[in-house]
């Protein structure tokens, strides 16, 4: 450490990044049932994150059964051959833990985080319900109320939601797999069978289609013997059908007005089909989004929100909106979503991130740029992984999408390594309006009766 | 990587016998012991209060300036100043435009950003450690220079107003705004936001009014973790950073006269709603209070996550919501619980019942001991929990000196909520926790819930806009 001042202009990123390397500890395997291992090791604080992923998601799903991955995920919320319906949660709970379960288009993963005494029983919860879970009808009635309702309120409800969820996949995807919706609809959810959901179980559910991450304050010999107690002997099963994701080729532009009641302001989303996950140009436009969004010194600020004052929320991700950098399976789109000032018009908006896109295809980021993007990214990435949580989660995503949770230690150099000339390229290559989706979503007051708006309320 | 929360690890793993016995939880050892890690503290002569805690696991630090200046001092006719005076705060200096500031504060690999609640502002900061003085150069020029450029003044007032409008179209906001206003009456805590005609009235001098009263050295504290130098040479840094801040004699303090808790029924009509949004509140005590702790492990019993009386009722075996939970908010001079739900509209009257049925049952009968034992353990938890992070720890040292209390509280904190007995869980309940003198709240479409809102008592209808 300087001791010294230094001026604050100096330019510091490059022995900042350099200054700032550190490394997560694996130790990864696999049981004879084909259920892969990641444990870590951090014995600093007295927590610990167990984490399983499943390698399914709501892009598995099959036509009249939309929402099923997610009321599937409920489900395993309902009790098991030695833990009965509750016991997850008070088990979990009353030892002062936190636990959850999310769904995803292409996974589903459930996660226990508490004090690292009760390791035991998270393995425990988790192995019993993978090998036992109770399904039968009572189960399932109740967890469809729950999910209704959790559609009612997180969606249905909430300005803006609905718009994305329901319509967004359709816009940007041709294959139903991708394009449905993925929350899905009341009479889907009704029509799932306990028959559906034990073959979901059977197929999806088995130790060959899951890893187990285990993150914080352990000892691996001991760790590594409670797994096998619990999870060795869990017959695996035949390996699992993916669903097929393929998009027809050429992809047209495409716009849709979306008039949402609850709305009060204007949203617009912008989106491009994206490449494929851990290609140079995966790398490159995740660079692009970082110089777009990353930071109070991101391009759409300065320019948008502060410059033209249009702009006045924004959020984008490769993978938008289910997805991140982290947990992109392609084919994912690279979108933009923006709130703007009702000033402006939505092809304002739209032409607006069009030439913000058009900065980057006509011209080299300056050095000076880059390298603060690049100190910024991997700043984020020291801080996300300051919990056990979110080192669980990386490693559980790197394991299963990628057969290799060590790219937790390399993976921020592929990202940081993108030059000014990539970036140029994949803007002409990917951003450009011809392979362009649009979705406008337009506040539109629920109290009108249809048409009463045309006539100037 | 080193030791920095010197915990005690007992191993759970060689408890467990094989071949194990599946049909009930695995034995396990008691909860780690948690201490909180060294806080030093000290004070300049200008009366900035230092507080620096040493956490070398991350290449990071993490800081806030923490300033008696939140909400609660709002003018009456200016609610959301001390939002405001937050928000355009680091939007430019004498000497550096907003532009520089972001510029600067990404290059650090750093963050920068002000925020008010009800008793503080708190300027938050973070940079790669290498960069730590960088950081406190940039925080101490916002808090000394900040200068409320008229551009980005006139920038904040038009995006406030839509992002208003966008909070005002959520039913939770307009729960919450209006149970604040219920509970709180006349003082100064009523208000969760400001109006549109507060943000309209906004000008440069007005924040910087407010900024050159309260954001002054002697009613604030610095706090640093993360990865460190020496403490001399980071101490002799701070001095030369904050020194020449100048101090000055405080404004007085606001009155507070909180109204008697009485029920109180309000329906914000918010027409076209699928749903009901039910929040039912009171006035509560500080956590200065000796009612506290039992109040909130009390709070925690009724609507304390997934293993309460609330979720476990109204979700899971009625089925009404998927959301059913208690909360209980304390600020310095005071506090508020709330219980709250979301259901649909056919089951609204024997939702709201159940509620109120909880509520009542805190205060009839004494929470049983096992109960009782699961829920300290997930406060104990909990608590746990919160402390992984830099951001964590610094949070919860940071609220400690805006509500007035002594770190020892934190350290304390799980010894306490073990402490507590169910008599006097019971004593508090039938204080603060029976329903009689609650307020209920309820945002939804008066057309549809009204008729049945009114079998509950008398109603006032509010407009939702």
């Amino acid at each position: 450490m300087k001791k010294l001042l230094v001026c604050s202009l100096l330019l510091a990123g490059a022995f900042a990044a350099r200054s700032a390397e550190f490394t997560i500890p694996i130790e990864q395997y696999q049981l004879k049932n084909g259920l892969r291992v990641i444990l870590s090791k951090d014995n600093a604080v007295p927590v610990v994150t167990v984490y399983i992923i499943y390698d399914v998601g709501a892009r598995s799903e099959e036509k009249g059964r939309t929402g099923f991955a997610h009321l599937f995920e409920h489900m395993m919320f309902e009790g098991s051959a030695n833990a009965p319906k509750g016991t997850h949660f008070a088990a979990v709970e009353s030892n002062g833990g936190t636990l959850n379960g999310s769904t995803h288009p292409d996974f589903t993963d459930y996660f226990e985080e508490l004090p690292s005494n009760k390791l035991a029983t998270a393995l425990w919860l988790e192995s019993d319900r993978m090998r036992s879970l109770s399904i039968n009808d009572e189960n399932l009635k109740n967890q469809k109320e729950a999910v209704k309702q959790e559609r009612r309120l997180s969606f249905d409800n909430q300005p803006y939601a609905t718009a994305i969820v329901d319509a967004w996949p359709g816009l940007m995807y041709r294959n139903w797999q991708s394009s449905h919706s993925l929350i899905g609809s009341f009479e889907d959810l009704n029509a799932a069978s306990v028959a559906d959901v034990t073959k979901f179980f059977r197929t999806y559910y088995a130790p060959n289609n899951a890893a187990l991450v285990i993150v914080g304050d352990i000892q691996i010999p001991e760790t590594r013997k409670l797994v096998e107690t619990y999870f060795g002997d869990i017959p695996s099963q035949a390996a699992a059908k993916r669903p097929d994701l393929t998009e027809p080729a050429g992809f047209e532009a495409r716009q849709q007005a979306y008039k949402d009641p609850l709305a009060r302001v204007p949203g617009v989303v912008v989106g491009y089909p994206g490449p494929k996950r851990r290609s140079p140009d995966y790398y490159a436009l995740n660079m692009i989004d970082a110089i777009l969004t990353a930071g109070d010194s991101a391009r759409l600020r300065l320019d948008l929100v502060k410059g033209k004052q249009s702009v006045i929320q924004y959020e984008a991700n490769l993978g938008w909106p289910f997805a991140s950098a982290l947990d992109y399976r392609d084919p994912e789109p690279y979108a933009i979503f923006l709130l703007y000032n009702p000033r402006f018009t939505a092809a304002q908006m739209v032409s607006q991130v069009q030439d913000e896109i058009a900065k980057l295809q006509n011209e080299p980021v300056d050095a000076k740029e880059l390298e603060r993007v690049k100190t910024t990214m991997r700043a984020g990435r020291i801080k996300e992984l300051q919990s056990t949580m979110n080192r669980a989660r990386a490693l559980g995503q790197y394991a299963v999408t990628d057969g290799d949770p060590g790219l937790i230690n390399t993976e921020l150099d592929a990202m940081t390594a993108v030059t000014a000339a990539q970036v140029q390229a994949a803007a002409k290559k990917y951003l450009t309006p011809d392979r362009r989706a649009v979705l406008e979503i337009q506040p539109a007051p629920a109290q009108a009766p249809p048409g009463a708006a045309k006539e100037g309320k | 990587m080193n030791r920095f929360f010197a915990a005690m690890f007992l191993s759970a793993l060689a408890l467990v016998a094989q071949p194990v016995d599946r049909t009930k939880a695995p034995p396990t050892p008691p909860i780690p012991e948690y201490k909180l890690p060294p806080v030093y503290e000290t004070k300049l002569p200008n009366g900035l209060s230092v507080v620096v805690v040493e956490d070398a696991r991350f290449p990071l630090v993490s800081a806030r300036l923490a300033f008696q200046a939140g909400s609660k001092f709002d003018p009456q006719d200016r609610p959301g100043l001390a939002e405001a005076v937050a928000s355009v705060l680091t939007e430019g200096t004498k000497s550096r435009t907003s532009r520089q500031i972001s510029e600067e504060t990404d290059s650090m690999g750093g963050s920068l950003s002000a925020g008010a609640g009800a008793d503080g502002l708190t300027l938050s900061g973070s940079a790669l450690s290498d960069n730590l003085p960088r950081l406190l150069t940039l925080m101490a020029d916002v808090a000394m220079n900040a200068n409320f450029p008229q551009d980005e003044v006139a920038l904040y007032q038009q995006n406030r107003i839509q992002s208003l409008r966008a909070e005002r179209s959520q039913p939770a906001y307009l729960a919450q705004e209006k149970i604040a206003a219920v509970v709180y009456g006349s003082s100064p805590y009523a208000h969760i936001g400001p109006t549109e005609a507060a943000v309209k009235s906004l000008d440069p001098k007005t924040l910087a009014a407010f900024k050159d009263a309260r954001l002054v050295p002697n009613n604030a504290t610095l706090l640093l973790i993360g990865k460190l130098p020496a403490r001399a040479a980071l101490l002799k840094n701070i001095e030369q950073q904050y020194g020449a801040w100048q101090q000055k004699a405080l404004p007085a303090a606001p009155k507070y006269d909180f109204p008697a808790p009485k029920r109180q029924i309000v329906l914000v009509d918010r027409p076209g709603s699928v749903q009901a949004d039910i929040h039912v509140g009171r006035l509560a005590p500080t956590r200065a209070s000796a009612d506290f702790f039992p109040l909130m492990v009390g709070i925690n019993v009724l609507g304390g996550g997934a293993n309460s009386r609330m979720f476990k009722d109204i979700r899971e075996k009625q089925g009404f919501a998927y959301d059913a939970h208690s909360e209980y908010d304390t600020h310095r001079e005071s506090g508020d619980l709330q219980a709250i739900t979301q259901v649909r509209n056919e089951v609204f009257e024997p939702a709201l019942k159940a509620v109120l049925a909880e509520m009542d049952q805190m205060a009839a009968d004494p929470v049983p001991a096992d109960e009782l034992s699961g829920v300290k353990n997930f406060m104990a938890g909990m608590y746990l929990l919160r402390l992984e992070t830099q951001e964590g720890v610094v949070s919860q040292l940071s609220n400690m000196k805006i509500l007035g209390l002594p770190n020892s509280f934190l350290e304390t904190y799980t010894a306490r909520v073990r402490a507590v007995e169910p008599a006097q869980m019971l004593g508090v309940a039938k204080k603060y926790v029976a329903s009689g003198d609650a307020a209920i709240v309820v945002v939804g479409d008066a057309s549809k819930i009204g008729e049945t809102l009114k079998k509950f008592g008398e109603v006032t209808i509010a407009k939702a806009e």
